[in-house]
């Protein structure tokens, strides 16, 4: 996905370039790596092997400040993280502390910047993973909440979202109880793995009293080569389909203001602004897979592996025409497409924005491949969002090739809107209950 | 009183941030300590090897009921002062370990000592084929008695084994995983909390002498406190309840102060000077 000037949470594409041109030699350098003519020579012994591998991309940067959070409608990096916690605080001023430490934390690891130096017989400030100053490396960390932080313990139970509950069971899923819900989520996103886990890292030294990790599942998509001009492609997932073509256009504020924000009205004031994020860990069978048809692998998504087209369109941006043809001739009435969207004017209120990334996490006990989609995703609204798509999609020829194994449904809370603000604000603020 | 220690904390977190060198503490001043700490070590050893043997004589007995009761309460003593005992590796090994530690888990020869014996007792329940486990066990404890009379105390070992023992209990013991077949992991982590405990109290009245150190002392001191009162909740008249009665929700409360007890007692070490 291309970046785009629109975008509230992204340097414009004008700094984005100057930013590049700073790296003078050096990006040019890689710029040319990336480029189909770089070829390594097997015996090419130009430079030690343990040399840091070299990215033109670590200085990339997104605001945190804003409306709303960053990481919902910000252009999906190359890897990310998810980490559910329990909530230890047990009292409001010190859920309060937790929330501002993670927006100090998050506000500076996203900034980037030198840790402060302490006397080297202590323990120092930072892991240091990403060197003596951060870089922010297009880092992102979104805060949303469980249902479990509404229950009894800090009197929120007025303020709860309307849909948020904990994630129900569906047929086909097969959840383990050490994957699933958390009061707290955290989704980490940037270019790089490292990048992620040195924030994580951070956070969890900072709030050892306040957060307790529950579970943790970290992803990536794979890169493309980059290619000037363009149409912009989905990533693939594990089964090898690209994954996205048909997302909302995260670039249009006016979509992503019905789609993806919760507006006043509907839900309590203080969520505003805020989404409901879906997280499921969903283990794709990816032996089996490989092993089915590639006409019945089509069938099954409803779309052209290759192309990531819909059967008869040429490129994965073209839409399907369900409506000329209602006997499922050309796209089989239970592809997955097409019981995922209809597209009939009433599922439109269905829309959602997903934002997965693709996991793999060793072996099972029968040594197959244990891989799978990280399936994110937000929306306005829980009920007509997710939950009716994925009421529509059970029962589907997919699921012969996936198990949903855990996640949780959370709500990522509305944007910090400066430096005198935190992370829940709205939610924390006293005022009469709605 | 709740919110007067929140306030010291997140006053804390600020002024850690800003920590600079600190006025070290003379090498001097930590001489008393030391000795003390010594005297304290040799106190749980001495107590420790009488332990163990009445333990091993009830296993070569064949006496399971006597054995199993005797169990958790020896350990104890080890548990008590595992960063010295740890010094001499091969011993803890031979002591301590748990079958993760060995290629063939509990079918491995080298897997001996009290975890050796503990999967015998509780899940063989039979003092069958234990008896050699127990004269090694004897062996190794009295050898481990005689190597820590001839040591002399490290400083940055003592000190540093108060944010030891809390490593050791957010690691193993907040699981359950350290005495899995005989469930009485309570007695331990309450062990290493008296251990950890016993170092920050011979240290703090040096770190109190400079009052930098006020904040750091009252929320070291509230989160000892808050650990001590949820395992008292599960005292029984000879020791502990089963692991598995910890509930949940006693579990999360308990990984709160001990990994802050953690970070925090990982500080000691530089608060006094030490490397
Ligand atoms: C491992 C599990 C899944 C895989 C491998 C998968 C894969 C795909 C692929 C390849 C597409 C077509 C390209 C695209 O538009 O992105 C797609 C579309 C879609 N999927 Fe999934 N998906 C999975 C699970 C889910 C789940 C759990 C939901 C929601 C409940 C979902 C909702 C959608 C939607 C809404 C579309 C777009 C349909 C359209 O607008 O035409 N998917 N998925
Ligand atoms: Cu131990």
């Amino acid at each position: 996905m291309t970046s785009h000037p629109t975008s509230p949470h992204r340097t414009s594409s004008l700094d984005r370039r100057s930013l590049l041109k700073g790296f003078g030699a050096l990006g040019g350098a890689a710029a040319g790596m990336l480029g189909t003519a770089a070829v390594a020579r097997a015996d090419d012994i130009s430079s030690p092997v343990t040399t840091a591998p070299e990215s033109n991309r670590t200085a990339e940067r997104v605001d945190f400040y804003g409306v709303h959070q960053s990481g919902i409608v910000t252009p999906r990096p190359a890897t990310g993280m998810v980490v559910a916690f329990d909530v230890l605080a047990t009292t409001r001023p010190d859920l309060e502390r937790l929330f501002r430490t993670l927006t100090e934390r998050i506000a500076f690891l996203m900034q980037g910047g030198a840790p402060p130096k302490l006397d080297p017989k202590l323990p120092p400030a930072d892991s240091g993973i990403l060197g003596p100053v951060v870089v922010p490396d297009n880092l992102t960390v979104t805060v949303s909440v469980g249902a479990s932080l509404f229950d009894e313990r800090f009197g929120l139970a007025p303020k709860k979202p309307r849909h948020l509950n904990a994630m129900e069971q569906f047929p086909n899923d097969a959840l383990d109880p050490d994957l699933c819900h958390g009061d707290l989520m955290l989704q980490f996103c940037s270019n790089t793995a490292d990048t992620n886990i040195h924030a994580l890292r951070d956070i969890v030294k900072n709030l050892p009293d306040l957060l307790l990790v529950r579970w943790k599942q970290e992803g990536s998509v794979p890169m493309i080569a980059a290619r000037p001009g363009a149409k912009a492609e989905s990533a693939r997932n594990f089964l090898g389909f690209r994954d996205g073509s048909a997302n909302p256009d995260s670039a249009d504020a006016a979509v992503m203001e019905r789609v993806v924000w919760v507006k006043g009205g509907e839900e309590p004031d203080w969520a505003a602004n805020g989404s409901y994020q879906v997280v499921r860990i969903i283990r794709n069978f990816v032996e089996r897979w490989d092993r089915t048809p590639l006409l019945e692998q089509e069938e099954i998504f409803g779309r052209k592996k290759a192309s990531g087209a819909p059967f008869g369109g040429h490129t994965e941006q073209d839409v399907p025409n369900y409506a000329a043809d209602p006997k499922g001739r050309q796209t089989r009435l239970d592809a997955h497409i097409r019981l995922a969207n209809p597209r009939t004017s009433a599922t439109q209120a269905n829309l959602i924005l997903r934002r997965p990334f693709n996991y793999s996490n060793g072996i099972s006990k029968s040594g197959q491949l244990e891989m799978g989609l990280l399936f994110i995703a937000y929306q306005a609204d829980l009920e007509q969002g997710f939950i009716t798509v994925q009421k529509r999609l059970n029962g589907e020829p997919l699921e012969e090739y996936i198990k949903p194994i855990g996640g949780g449904y959370f709500f990522a809370l509305p944007g910090v809107s400066g430096p005198s603000d935190f992370l829940g604000s709205a939610l924390l603020a006293p005022g009469e209950p709605t | 009183m709740k919110r007067s220690v929140l306030m010291l904390a997140t006053a804390l977190s600020l002024s850690l941030g800003a920590l600079q060198a600190q006025a070290a503490v003379s090498p001097l001043d930590l001489v008393a300590p030391i000795a003390q700490y010594k005297v304290y070590v040799t106190k749980e050893l001495d107590a420790f090897v009488a332990a163990t043997k009445d333990f091993t004589d009830a296993v070569k007995a064949g006496d399971l009921a006597k054995a199993k009761t005797l169990y958790a309460s020896a350990r104890a003593h080890y548990e008590r002062i595992e960063p010295i005992a740890e010094l001499f590796s091969d011993l803890d090994g031979a002591i301590d370990s748990r079958a993760d530690d060995h290629a063939k888990k509990e079918k491995d020869p080298t897997f001996t000592g009290y975890h050796r014996i503990e999967y015998g007792l509780f899940v063989t329940n039979s003092t069958d084929g234990l008896a050699p486990f127990a004269d090694k066990l004897m062996a190794d404890v009295n050898d481990l008695q005689a190597r820590v009379k001839g040591l002399t105390f490290p400083p940055e070992k003592v000190v540093g084994g108060a944010a030891a023992l809390l490593e050791e209990v957010a690691a193993t013991k907040i699981s359950g995983e350290e005495d899995r077949y005989s469930h009485t992991d309570l007695m331990d982590f309450q062990a290493n909390i008296d251990g950890a405990q016993e170092v920050y109290t011979l240290f703090k009245p040096l770190l109190a002498k400079d009052a930098k150190n006020e904040a750091f002392l009252k929320k070291v001191d509230a989160n000892f406190a808050s650990v001590d009162a949820i395992l008292v909740k599960y005292k029984t008249a000879d020791g502990f309840e089963s692991y598995d009665k910890l509930s949940k929700k006693d579990r999360k409360a308990l990984a709160g102060p001990v990994n802050t007890l953690a970070e925090d007692l990982s500080k000691m070490r530089g608060l006094l000077g030490l490397k």
